[in-house]
């Protein structure tokens, strides 16, 4: 015979149907989103690693100033590679974006069609995706390229531009004002005049190079390429930001996410828990004559345990097929808004499966299983007796001579510890999650400012190789990439004695000694006086330098010393170097030596980038951590009440009226409430200190971190604006305790 | 006359399960009396407690309390009734279970402008070595003597006890019996005291036998014994 008491499992979720709604809809939200960020990650992570095959992407490209001659490209070839023409040309349009003109490629760095078809007719062009959709263009449309008006035919992925970086040594990808496209070869050929950018792209022979055979194929490369002294540029795939940057960037957030997923999975757990306990509780008389009755100890803690595992189970299940559809859905389009990645196809994933769906069932299981176990442990005789302490008798805690009101509520706090210490928990994660929200913005602001005010110079000129200037506000300095341990870029950079530019530095004389960024200081917790050593990139060499001074250079890593000092320290010639810091524009340097110009709006791109692709997230997650708010507080200040409802509806008889019930029983909540909010306010910026640090440093660069006052005051003032919503629906539940309840003695 | 009861009718379920439980009840009770509602199980008496007390309404009929009835009043009028008139004292003691025996008498002496002094209180009781105590720290006897101090704190007009011995052994349900004959002869409570215990009706001033919802016999006692001399 099946147990009677499966019966009672629908009545009992149907009793309590808006907590466990309330509850079942948060499951399946943060698992769906969750499942559908890992599974989203994991289909574009493999759709771009299979891509350098799929569309047979370069394994490097470079530019001279003139076409190839044969005899260099027979010797290249010769290297174990093959060679693509790969010509662009750059196209300014009348609204200041650029256009990167290509002919199609069809043997390699192959282009994917999202839209419309490549074009076949002249006056056709196909654009870039995300370009596109940054600027409000769609299939159709008419754009002027060179004084011509184009239709656009189609909107594409280029597999070598899956990020926007229109030169390699941006800083960031510019996908709103920086476009590749293709037109057809006779458009190309017109549009171009003559005026073609020379590029040649290579693919290796055998495509099975460790990675540093690849490398050292493309030294060689180099090599035989600057003999010919038309070198203009050159970057292999494994430096080429616009193929690696979106790879390196996806699923990357995937500790962070799964760390979030289960602190809110113990959250419910215990949430589960202390309900199933009160449950418990109050059902002790039925619960004593069962036991009395010859039901075992774990029969009654199955029983118990069902409706927790059950409705954790649904939702898990649920929230895995939103995570597959809904949720993918919503994540990719954050992927394909930041990048131009190609189409992808979604690809089971059994790790997001147990990840996101079984270990949070067992978390849940497991903890239910513990409190309900311990609860049931008493023996039958102590449930008839309401007694539910283990220990014989249990002592009422000393008070202050406090006013009477004041013990009451103190015992109140006393007697819901264990819901209380959830809430305090829940109000610290969900305030987390809310400063997430709250404290970027401004972050990203501070950021922003600070670049602006602390730039060394108006203009940071890069050369591709020493070029005199006759202008008087040029400084040189010379600067190459060394790599931290962690492979983190940091610039090194030698500077002139008595630098008009870094005139607050105290640039140290003494070789490999060296004045740190600020940025550099806090990202990588160093304090003058440390060493530090760092590798160029593939770690042949090693440099060692002591810190002997900061220079405020609050977002960006790198490390000052004198020009003789890095020309010794990186055994360059006398009078080498790499660049200029101008506060003027330099108009007698050919465009063709500037590897790239750093001006305040090119610093600045990075946060307007990140504000444009993460501005979405930072305002669902406000919504998100109001909604934990809300549901915790409501669902474990609840509990407070249907567990003294019997004890409120006593006083209700003795003539309280039900605003003093409440003053009584929702003030004890309200302490509680307002109190571990304003607490945890400081607590979450210290928490969150922490967090930022170690996300940052999985992160390039560094953004200080900097919080305004408003956002703590906005943090309050939300969790306290949810509190009072809260309030109110208690006042009504307390309205509605009837005064037959006291009256029911037992049950 | 200090307490009216006219025409009480009352009902409990719906359609076919309609049951009437009160079946028109006419009583009076004068100040300052001990009056003790009598019957089986099921006879309705706790019912017509509850509905003096203002917990149940009645479906006909009303009640007057010092010239004030009761039937008209809203919920928060009937709060303010219990609140000066009323205290309460239950079978089951409905203490607070995590407010020590001090705080639970101070939960009733909250409600009164003007309430007793809860030590002198709880000496009275025999409480006071107890104070600090929470409910299942104390035997039966003492819970119900927190209750009855709960009730009386306030020094209600109307003393209402429901079965106030049902769950007490023979010896301390006599001291309880004591203690709140003693109440009402030091505060000059009226007292409505339910029980199915044949024997307590001796220490009543009045006695009113009730039976299927109706009033079997309505006996003014001139022979008071005192509780502590009550035998079953």
């Amino acid at each position: 015979m099946r147990n009677p008491l499966t019966k009672r499992i629908p009545r009992e979720i149907k009793n309590d149907l808006g907590k466990y709604i309330a509850l079942f809809l948060f499951l399946i939200i943060s698992i769906g989103f969750i499942s559908g960020f890992l599974v989203a990650g994991n289909s574009m992570k493999s759709a771009f690693d299979n891509s350098f095959e799929k569309y047979n992407v370069e394994d490097g490209h470079f530019t001279l100033g003139a076409e190839i001659d044969d005899k260099t490209k027979e010797n290249v070839e010769d290297l174990g590679v093959k060679l693509y023409k790969n010509f662009y040309v750059n196209k300014e349009l009348d609204n200041g974006n650029t256009l990167r003109l290509f002919k199609n490629r069809a043997d390699f760095n192959k282009i994917s069609v999202f839209e419309g078809n490549l074009p076949e007719k002249n006056g056709e062009i196909a654009i870039d995706r995300l370009y596109a959709e940054n600027n409000e263009l769609k299939v159709g449309d008419k754009i002027k390229v060179a004084d011509k008006d184009m239709t656009i035919s189609a909107t594409v992925a280029f597999s070598d531009y899956t990020a926007l970086f229109k030169n390699n040594t941006d800083m960031m990808l510019d996908a709103k004002k920086f476009s590749v496209a293709v037109v057809t070869n006779s458009d190309f050929d017109k549009i171009a005049d003559d005026n073609y950018t020379y590029c040649y792209s290579w693919i290796d022979n055998d495509q099975n190079l460790s990675d540093s055979k690849k490398n050292d194929l493309g030294d060689d490369i180099k090599d035989e390429l600057a003999k010919t002294g038309m070198l203009t540029d050159f970057v292999k795939r494994a430096d080429n930001q616009a193929i690696m940057f979106s790879g390196d960037d996806i699923g990357g957030d995937k500790t962070m996410m799964l760390t979030l997923l289960y602190v809110l999975i113990v959250v419910f757990g215990f949430i589960f828990a202390i309900t199933s306990r009160d449950t418990i509780e109050h059902e002790a008389s039925v619960i004593g004559t069962l036991r009395a009755s010859g039901y075992t100890r774990g029969e009654l803690t199955r029983h118990y345990l069902v409706v927790p595992t059950l409705v954790t189970l649904i939702a898990a299940v649920i929230g895995s097929i939103l995570g597959y559809t809904v949720m993918k859905n919503v994540v990719m389009n954050m992927y394909y808004h930041s990048y131009s990645l190609p189409p992808y196809k979604t690809l089971w994933n059994g790790d997001a499966f147990i990840l996101t769906t079984v270990i949070p069932c067992i978390i849940i299981t497991l903890i239910n299983l513990f409190v309900i176990a311990k609860a049931l442990r008493l023996p039958p005789l102590q449930f008839l007796r309401h007694d539910f302490h283990m220990k014989k008798k249990k002592k009422a805690a000393k008070l202050p001579n406090f006013k009477f009101l004041t013990r009451f509520r103190l015992r109140i706090i006393l007697q819901n510890i264990p819901s209380y210490i959830i809430m305090v928990f829940g109000i610290m994660f969900a305030g987390l999650l809310l400063f997430f929200g709250l404290a970027l913005n401004p972050l990203l602001a501070n950021y922003k400012t600070e670049v602006v005010n602390n730039m060394i110079a108006d203009y940071q000129y890069v050369l591709k190789a020493p070029v005199e200037t006759s202008n008087d506000a040029a400084e040189k300095f010379c600067m190459t990439t060394l790599y931290e341990s962690n492979d983190e870029e940091i610039s090194a950079y030698g500077i002139e004695k008595d630098s008009e530019y870094l005139s607050k530095a105290k640039i140290p004389d003494k070789k490999n000694e060296v004045v740190a960024s600020q940025g550099y200081l806090e990202k990588y917790s160093l304090k003058v006086g440390d060493k530090v050593t760092l590798k160029d990139k593939y770690g042949e060499n090693k440099y060692t330098f002591k810190i002997v001074g900061s220079y405020y250079y609050p977002a960006s890593l790198c490390v000052f010393m004198t020009n003789d000092n890095f020309n010794e320290v990186f055994n360059k010639d006398d009078g080498y170097f790499t660049g200029y810091f101008s506060n003027e524009k330099i108009k007698d340097i050919d465009d063709k030596y500037i590897a790239t110009t750093i001006t305040q709006k090119d610093l600045t791109t990075v946060t307007d980038q990140l504000d444009d692709s993460m501005g979405q997230s930072f305002t669902l997650l406000v919504g998100f951590s109001v909604l934990i708010y809300i549901i915790l507080m409501y669902l474990l200040s609840k509990l407070v009440i249907e567990k003294n409802e019997q004890n409120i509806s006593m006083l209700k008889i003795l003539g309280y009226s039900n605003r003093e019930a409440s003053k009584l029983y929702n003030h004890a909540t309200t302490v509680v409430t307002i109190g571990a909010i304003i607490v945890s306010i400081p607590v979450i910026y210290f928490v969150f200190a922490g967090l930022y640090h170690y996300f940052m440093f999985e992160m390039k660069g560094w953004l200080p971190y900097v919080v305004p006052w408003y956002v703590f005051v906005e943090m309050a003032v939300i969790g306290i604006i949810c509190y009072v919503i809260i309030y109110f629906i208690l006042q009504k539940k307390i309205n509605k305790i009837k005064l037959s309840q006291a009256l029911k003695s037992d049950e | 006359m200090y307490l009216e009861i006219n025409n009480i009718h009352k009902f409990f379920g719906t359609g076919e399960n309609r049951t009437e439980v009160l079946k028109g009840i006419n009583c009076n009770i004068e100040k300052g009396s001990i009056c003790v509602l009598l019957g089986p199980s099921g006879s309705g008496k706790s019912t017509l407690l509850n509905i003096i007390g203002g917990i149940e309404t009645a479906e006909e009929g009303s009640i007057s309390i010092n010239g004030d009835t009761i039937e008209n009043m809203n919920e928060k009028q009937l709060s303010l009734y219990r609140r000066k008139h009323l205290g309460y004292v239950f079978q089951s003691y409905n203490l607070i279970p995590n407010l020590t025996v001090k705080e639970n008498i101070e939960v009733g002496a909250y409600l009164s402008d003007n309430p007793l002094d809860v030590d002198d209180l709880m000496k009275t009781l025999g409480l006071y070595e107890h104070r600090n105590k929470i409910p299942n720290q104390l035997s039966g006897g003492q819970q119900q003597r927190t209750s009855i101090g709960r009730a009386i704190v306030k020094n209600p007009d109307l003393l209402l006890c429901d079965e106030p011995t049902g769950a007490l052994d023979y010896k301390t349900s006599k001291e309880i019996l004591k203690l709140i004959e003693d109440v009402n002869k030091k505060y000059g409570n009226t007292v409505i005291l339910v029980t199915h215990n044949d024997a307590i009706k001796n220490m009543a001033d009045r006695v009113i036998k009730l039976r299927d919802g109706q009033i079997r016999h309505d006996i003014v006692n001139t022979e008071k014994t005192p509780a502590q001399e009550l035998d079953w």
